[in-house]
């Protein structure tokens, strides 16, 4: 193990008390509830996806006209272009295609960290994006959060909406923070793309071994804090409205077809 | 031929669908059970919807008559 | 409420959650996209007259009683319990509704309102809260499933009473009566409305295509659609369908009337025969050369108006224009038109209802519409946004001519064979 990479902050203390607990818990977060958030993000899709399955089919069409000639190509139109909201809201649009796109690269960012996997070259210290990609989500959250203050946004929007954007925003927040530190030298106090691989080796093992191992950067209750909000939004996913990734497509086929 | 009088008149020509039932049923709830009402369409449809209504509401269509084109019907209120 | 009612509500509520309404009822993502789009709003700017405020009463009774979120965090999606309040709630958002589904074309998911909105209707209907004279009309048109036959000498009699004024418009093809009824084999079973207006220009148009058609004895329209009570809805459009087997015919024509149209059209299955507006019945005539319009029969500019659920909804969009362009070179159209047609705010059996003020406010977006147009005659092809538009016309003086287009056609009616 490189000296070097190890902050005086971390390791060698030998804890106890409160210090000991916040080990396990952190050592809880970063490796046991992956494989759980993972498991009831998956479990709770595919029930939510049987719910509607078996739901029985509408008696009649519940398409819009003109008709189109190819209707399940239109209802792709309508997912990933959102036509109608480039037309009416521009900005917003604009926005919303940041986001969206922005999570796409972000989906293969993290799968980028699997030992393996190599979407960027080896030898890259970056994940996809060099961090352009936090900023394509994080601006755009801040956005759909603001305008949810004002006009009727605020009178249609409950709790959970801005929860939901609250959660959002510290994950893309603290990745981008991540991200940030990971621009500095390797051979300073900071946590590499080398390091954070070594991690999702364990994940990807099953080996359980404590990530403080590999990961030694003296900002790791933030890397945990990032994880433990990831964790939590891929738990309430099959639960919210995020469930509209899964739902867009079948949506806009009702009304296409 | 009529041996009832009527409690009130409702002049129902020209209204489109379906506002000569809806006024009819407003307007019979204005008179008591017993009393008769009498009612001007142009409709032909209302032939058969004043009687199918009738039944429908529990009252009874005492009479029907048409000339030139205006229809005259005598309702009696039963509920 | 009592226990039992809500236990019953719950019940109505869960054989409504076909897989659209789940779609509907999950995915909202509250992006507020369908806000302006909604004429009621435009004219009212209210939360609760928002597509998605109205979706939102359905949504939080299914979150609080279908969901686990509402029953772990209830808090998180302000869920609302089924009670007398959350059905006035529910009262007020489906019947201030034209189900017009402009919103639906809004939606980045598509999600339809109207469809929800007939959650709410089904509960007010549960709650015996529902409006009491689509409730009586729909029964009315239901008994006249039976009582037809006892009336149907009286009616006779009224459609023959009819003849001079079809026969002033065009000929009675040899051997037929103006208005025939009863023809076992014809091509077509035209359903009207009760009124003449709605029989007279039909009967002439069918007669000047030489067609071998027949009247129904029943009224097309469906009450029971504004209502929201499938049940009934099936049975009074059944009426016809049996009529239509029993008389074997080939053809349904329907009347003037969206919503009429859009139930027997695509809400009672397949059948041997086809169905159609008046309106794609006419096109056809005239392409084919069936009937002759002479142009010119319309003074000053006119402009038409799409019925939303013959448009929209119903697909018929071409048609119309199709036949207008044989009447007149002076058309100018609405904006927006077609699909992104301004509901007129008479949708949803607010019309029935009475309604008048509101109406009368909601129909803002339309005038404005109407105004702009410049035009000197509105027509349109549904009896509703007919009153609607002659209502507003009136209210807002706008000194415009409201017509039915098959009203025009009859009246442009030539070249007859003698
Ligand atoms: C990988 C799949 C997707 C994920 C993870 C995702 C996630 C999200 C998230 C987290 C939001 C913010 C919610 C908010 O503003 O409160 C959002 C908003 C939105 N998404 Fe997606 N989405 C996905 C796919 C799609 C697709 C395919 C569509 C196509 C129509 C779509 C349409 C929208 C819209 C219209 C909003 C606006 C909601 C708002 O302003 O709140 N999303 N999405
Ligand atoms: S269907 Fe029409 S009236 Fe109803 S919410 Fe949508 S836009 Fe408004
Ligand atoms: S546009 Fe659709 S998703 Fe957006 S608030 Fe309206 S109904 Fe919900």
């Amino acid at each position: 193990m490189d000296p070097q990479a190890v902050s005086a902050a971390s390791q060698a203390v030998v804890h106890t008390g409160f210090a000991l607990f916040l080990d396990k818990l952190y050592y809880f977060i970063m490796v046991p509830l992956v494989y759980i958030s993972v498991i009831v993000m998956i479990v709770g899709i595919v029930a939510k996806i049987v719910s509607i399955v078996r739901a029985p089919i509408p008696a009649f069409s519940l398409k819009t006209y003109p008709a189109k000639k190819r209707p399940f190509l239109a209802a792709l139109g309508d997912t990933f272009g959102m036509p109608m909201i480039r037309k009416e809201k521009p900005l917003f649009w604009f926005f919303l295609m940041m986001f969206h796109i922005g999570i796409f690269f972000l989906f293969f960012g993290h799968l980028d960290l699997f030992p393996g996997v190599n979407l960027m070259p080896p030898e890259s210290r970056h994940m996809i994006g060099a961090g352009a990609v936090g900023l394509s989500v994080t601006i755009p959250t801040f956005y759909f959060l603001f305008r949810r203050f004002k006009g009727q946004e605020r009178h249609i929007s409950v709790p959970s909406d801005y929860l939901l954007l609250l959660l959002l925003l510290f994950i893309f927040l603290l990745g981008d923070m991540i991200s940030w530190g990971n621009s500095w030298t390797a051979n300073g106090f900071v946590m590499t793309k080398a390091d954070f691989k070594n991690y999702f080796g364990i994940l990807k093992s099953f080996s359980f071994v404590d990530p403080r191992t590999v990961l030694h950067g003296s900002h790791y209750h933030f890397v945990v804090l990032h994880v433990f909000l990831a964790e939590l939004f891929m738990m309430i996913l099959p639960f919210t409205k995020i469930v509209h990734t899964f739902f867009s497509l079948p949506l806009n086929l009702l009304r296409r077809r | 031929m009529s041996d009832y009088t009527v409690a009130k008149t409702l002049d129902c020509k020209g209204l489109a669908c379906p506002m000569p039932i809806v006024r009819l049923s407003q307007e019979i709830a204005k008179i008591k059970v017993g009393e008769v009402i009498e009612m001007f369409t142009t409709d032909p449809g209302s032939l058969a919807d004043v009687p199918s209504w009738a039944k429908s509401t529990g009252n009874a269509v005492l009479e029907n008559k048409q000339e030139s084109g205006v229809i005259h019907f005598f309702v009696k209120r039963q509920k | 409420m009592e226990a039992a009612t809500q236990e019953a509500l719950k019940k109505l509520f869960e054989s409504k959650l076909n897989k659209a309404m789940r779609l509907y009822l999950d995915t909202c993502a509250h992006c507020g996209l369908c806000v302006e789009a909604c004429h009621v709003y435009q004219a009212m700017p209210e939360t609760k007259y928002t597509p998605v405020g109205r979706a939102e009463v359905v949504r939080k009774l299914f979150k609080r009683y279908f969901k686990m979120q509402g029953k772990i965090a209830p808090w998180l999606g302000e869920v609302i319990e089924l009670d007398d309040k959350s059905v006035n709630m529910a009262y007020e958002a489906a019947f201030s509704c034209t189900g017009c589904r402009r919103c639906v074309t809004v939606c980045p998911f598509g999600i339809d309102t109207q469809q929800v909105m007939n959650i709410a209707k089904l509960l007010l209907i549960g709650a015996e809260k529902q409006p009491q004279i689509l409730a009586m009309l729909s029964d009315m048109s239901i008994a006249k499933g039976e009582t037809w036959k006892e009336t149907a000498n009286d009616y006779i009699a009224a459609l023959n009473n009819l003849a001079p004024e079809v026969e002033a418009l065009a000929p009675t093809p040899p051997g037929r009566p103006a208005i025939p009824i009863d023809v076992e084999n014809a091509n077509v079973l035209y359903v009207g409305l009760s009124g003449k207006h709605s029989i007279v220009p039909a009967a002439a148009i069918l007669n000047a295509a030489s067609e071998n058609w027949t009247i129904s004895h029943f009224e097309a329209v469906n009450f029971a659609a504004w209502l929201g009570d499938g049940e009934k809805q099936r049975l009074i459009a059944k009426r016809i369908i049996m009529e239509a087997e029993r008389l074997k015919v080939k053809e349904v024509a329907v009347v003037e009337c969206g919503t009429a149209t859009r139930v027997l059209k695509f809400m009672t299955g397949s059948h041997p025969f086809r169905i159609v507006s008046i309106v794609e019945l006419i096109a056809r005539y005239i392409e084919q050369g069936r009937i002759k319009v002479k142009p010119g029969t319309i003074s000053g500019t006119l402009t038409y108006h799409d019925p939303c659920q013959l448009g929209r909804n119903g697909g018929v969009m071409e048609e119309p224009r199709y036949i207008i362009g044989k009447l007149t070179d002076k058309f100018v159209e609405l904006t927006p038109n077609k699909e992104a047609n301004w509901c007129c705010g008479g949708g949803g059996g607010l019309i029935s209802l009475g309604e008048h003020e509101f109406r009368m406010k909601t129909g803002k977006v339309k005038v404005d519409q109407m105004r702009a147009s410049k035009a000197d005659t509105i027509c349109t092809a549904c009896e509703n946004c007919h009153t609607q538009l002659t209502e507003l016309n009136e209210h807002y003086g706008l000194g415009m001519k409201v017509e039915s287009l098959t009203n025009l056609v009859a009246h442009a009616l030539t070249g007859f064979g003698a």
